[in-house]
């Protein structure tokens, strides 16, 4: 099993004809995600690659049963974009861009709630369950079928810490990127909740960042009693405080949202923490110990 | 994108909130524009970074010789790397009492978080916690939610009834305005019972620039005062944190950036920034500046690469690594990890321009401390 994505999600791709969506139809297709129509205004009744091009996800939806959407618009446009997906009745809606305003990330996720869709970004790589599916740019080679879960507020360190539990033999169910930007569409407790219910996933990886609160949620599950073991690195040892890294939440507004703190807090509620990145994969093989 | 207390309190006037009528002395101009009809004043330096008042920041004068002595001091004050550009003159205010109100966008609050203190001022931060109210998406806000709340920690009913008002007022405007945060520290109670915003901290969302004139005014402002370097690099919307070791950092991903930062640490080196490429091009036309910035910054002495890319393919960074190479005047020694889609073509670029590939993270850092002069 995995979480959210697997064979069984028929994808259409929103912004299809752009750059970054033509890319995703021929990378994301060789990974085996089953993409079934991709949405363009304008270019309705046009192909990419052996994608039909429809003018909105109504009618997508209606004529391939898509129910699943990758949105690939300017930043100006998610917003739209994903509600559209989500009142079209896609259940899953990942939107990669950062960039996004703020007001906006608040109004998709209520939008998401309301219909019962999950949303995964802004500001994300997107999920991907190895061997399955994938939904977004990741390179393919870093991740391997597997019991682990991992939760990333970081694209490219999801990609560096999936490649080095990879490398050691350790597999992944679903790796998804919760994203960067202080209001998420999927938080870090939701995706935990996700793993605990599915079956295969053994034990969490949560590759955090320094700055906002996300990580009291991980702390927060990893005490709480049945939890699966957690193993965890947080980023950022060396940020200094009141500066953004790059990251609208990565940024140390008071003691608790800095490195020692996080580290003490997620090693109190026993979470196996990795004291950088050399040390994932030991701390992996903790948590997986304790499976 | 911090405010400027000035503009934010022009914001806040704006939409109804009562703030001091100040007036403000740019930095540059005459004294002999600046009138003041009523002494005392309060002379505030307009800066961005917090603990002004700590710092000296915040002058009580009497007179106008007064008000030029502390104008002349305070221009000259060095508030965390900002000399202040503006002065604000307010009347200085017959305070009864000091509280504490903000609207922020929270992450656990899935949008907007509004907090409450009734005692506020300067040490907010070392006081008992404020209260919260978890409004979330702005639309959300009851009065009557925020009132159960505020009952718990303020007694005073007519002062209670005004800050709710305020509260609901300012989540409006933050959805409004793409605020990020509206801090009015302190909230004051006037001798005659009236409520006024003392300061305000006011923090607008930068991608919101595409449907804001002021935000974007803003953020062209930001490149401005950065020197020629970095506004290019601003330009091609890198982000950029100075540090002060000496291993520049170019990365791609605000994880991996400080992933690499860290890592630099662990082996004993320093970084020297945080320079994160991601959001950019991640073409020549995108590096060019990060090398041009980092090879004129005489503190760096080795630049340490570190790209790990998914959408940004690889042998289209190795490219843009031989170009830069190419017209590059700099000696400094560069030190190349790239890893993600298509790394199996990096190797034959780089042997192009006899550059390196580390297959690790590690052993590039090791390289890049070693280049730096060893471990400290």
């Amino acid at each position: 099993m995995s979480i959210l994505l697997d064979k069984s999600n028929r994808v259409l791709i929103q912004g299809v004809t752009g750059q970054m969506g033509q890319f995703f139809v021929e990378d994301a297709r060789k990974y085996g995600t089953n993409m079934v129509a991709g949405v363009s205004p304008g270019r309705a009744g046009t192909k990419v690659g052996d994608v039909p091009v429809f003018a909105n996800v109504a009618t997508a939806v209606k004529e391939t049963a898509a129910d699943t959407a990758m949105v690939f618009v300017p930043p100006s446009a998610v917003l739209g974009a994903t509600i559209e997906a989500i009142e079209s009745g896609c259940r899953l809606v990942v939107a990669t861009a950062d960039e996004m305003p703020v007001l906006d990330a608040i109004e998709v996720r209520a939008a998401a709630r309301a219909n019962g869709a999950v949303f995964v970004g802004p500001n994300t790589p997107g999920l991907i369950s190895p061997g399955k599916a994938k939904m977004g740019f990741m390179p393919s080679f870093c991740y391997l079928q597997g019991h682990v879960g991992v939760i990333s507020r970081s694209g490219s360190l999801s990609y560096e810490g999936s490649k080095r539990i990879t490398q050691a033999g350790i597999g992944q169910t679903t790796v998804v990127g919760i994203g960067g930007d202080p209001v998420k569409g999927t938080t870090a407790a939701e995706a935990l909740a996700l793993f605990h219910k599915d079956p295969d996933t053994k034990a969490i990886l949560y590759l955090g960042e320094i700055g906002g609160s996300e990580e009291t949620f991980v702390a927060e599950y990893a005490s709480s009693t049945g939890a699966k073991p957690v193993a965890a690195l947080i980023v950022g040892k060396t940020a200094p405080a009141g500066k953004k890294m790059g990251h609208a939440a990565a940024l140390i507004g008071s003691k608790a949202e800095g490195h020692a703190a996080k580290q003490k807090m997620l090693r109190d509620a026993g979470v196996f923490v990795a004291d950088s990145l050399g040390e994932v994969v030991a701390a992996m093989r903790a948590a997986l110990a304790r499976a | 994108m911090m405010m400027l207390e000035c503009d934010a309190k022009q914001l806040l006037a704006s939409a109804g909130v009562n703030v001091p009528a100040g007036t403000v002395w740019r930095r540059g101009a005459a004294a002999g524009g600046v009138t003041v009809d009523h002494y005392p004043v309060a002379v505030k330096a307009q800066v961005r970074s917090g603990g002004r008042g700590k710092q000296g920041g915040v002058v009580k004068v009497t007179d106008r010789a007064a008000l030029e002595a502390a104008a002349k001091k305070l221009f000259d004050i060095d508030f965390g790397g900002e000399k202040p550009d503006a002065l604000l003159i307010e009347p200085w205010l017959a305070i009864e009492r000091e509280c504490y109100l903000s609207v922020a966008v929270d992450g656990r609050a899935e949008g907007y978080v509004v907090l409450y203190s009734p005692l506020g001022g300067m040490d907010i931060e070392d006081g008992a916690p404020p209260v919260r109210y978890e409004v979330g998406a702005p639309w959300n806000f009851r009065v009557h939610r925020l009132r159960e709340i505020l009952e718990k920690v303020e007694p005073d009913y007519q002062w209670r009834e005004k800050v709710i008002a305020l509260a609901q007022r300012l989540v409006r405007t933050a959805a409004a305005q793409d605020c990020t945060t509206i801090e009015i520290n302190p909230l004051v109670k006037l001798s005659d019972g009236a409520l006024i915003a003392a300061d305000a901290k006011v923090a607008r969302d930068e991608w919101a620039h595409f449907r804001n004139a002021e935000i974007n005014a803003e953020r062209e402002a930001e490149k401005g005062r950065a020197d020629p370097y970095l506004r290019a690099c601003l330009d091609m919307q890198h982000m950029y944190v100075k540090l002060d070791g000496d291993i520049g950092v170019i990365s791609g991903g605000a994880g991996m950036t400080m992933g690499a930062m860290d890592m630099i640490a662990e082996h004993g080196g320093s970084p020297a920034c945080f320079l994160d490429c991601s959001p950019g091009p991640t073409s020549t036309r995108g590096y060019r500046p990060a090398f041009e910035m980092l090879d004129a910054d005489p503190a760096v002495k080795v630049i340490l690469v570190s790209v790990f890319g998914g959408g940004t393919q690889m042998q289209r960074v190795a490219n843009s690594m031989k170009e830069v190479m190419a017209e590059r005047k700099s000696a400094k020694p560069v030190v190349y990890r790239l890893d993600g889609t298509n790394v199996d073509q990096v190797d034959g670029i780089f042997a192009e321009f006899g550059a390196h590939n580390h297959a690790t993270l590690e052993t590039a850092v090791t390289e890049a401390v070693k280049l730096a002069g060893g471990a400290r």
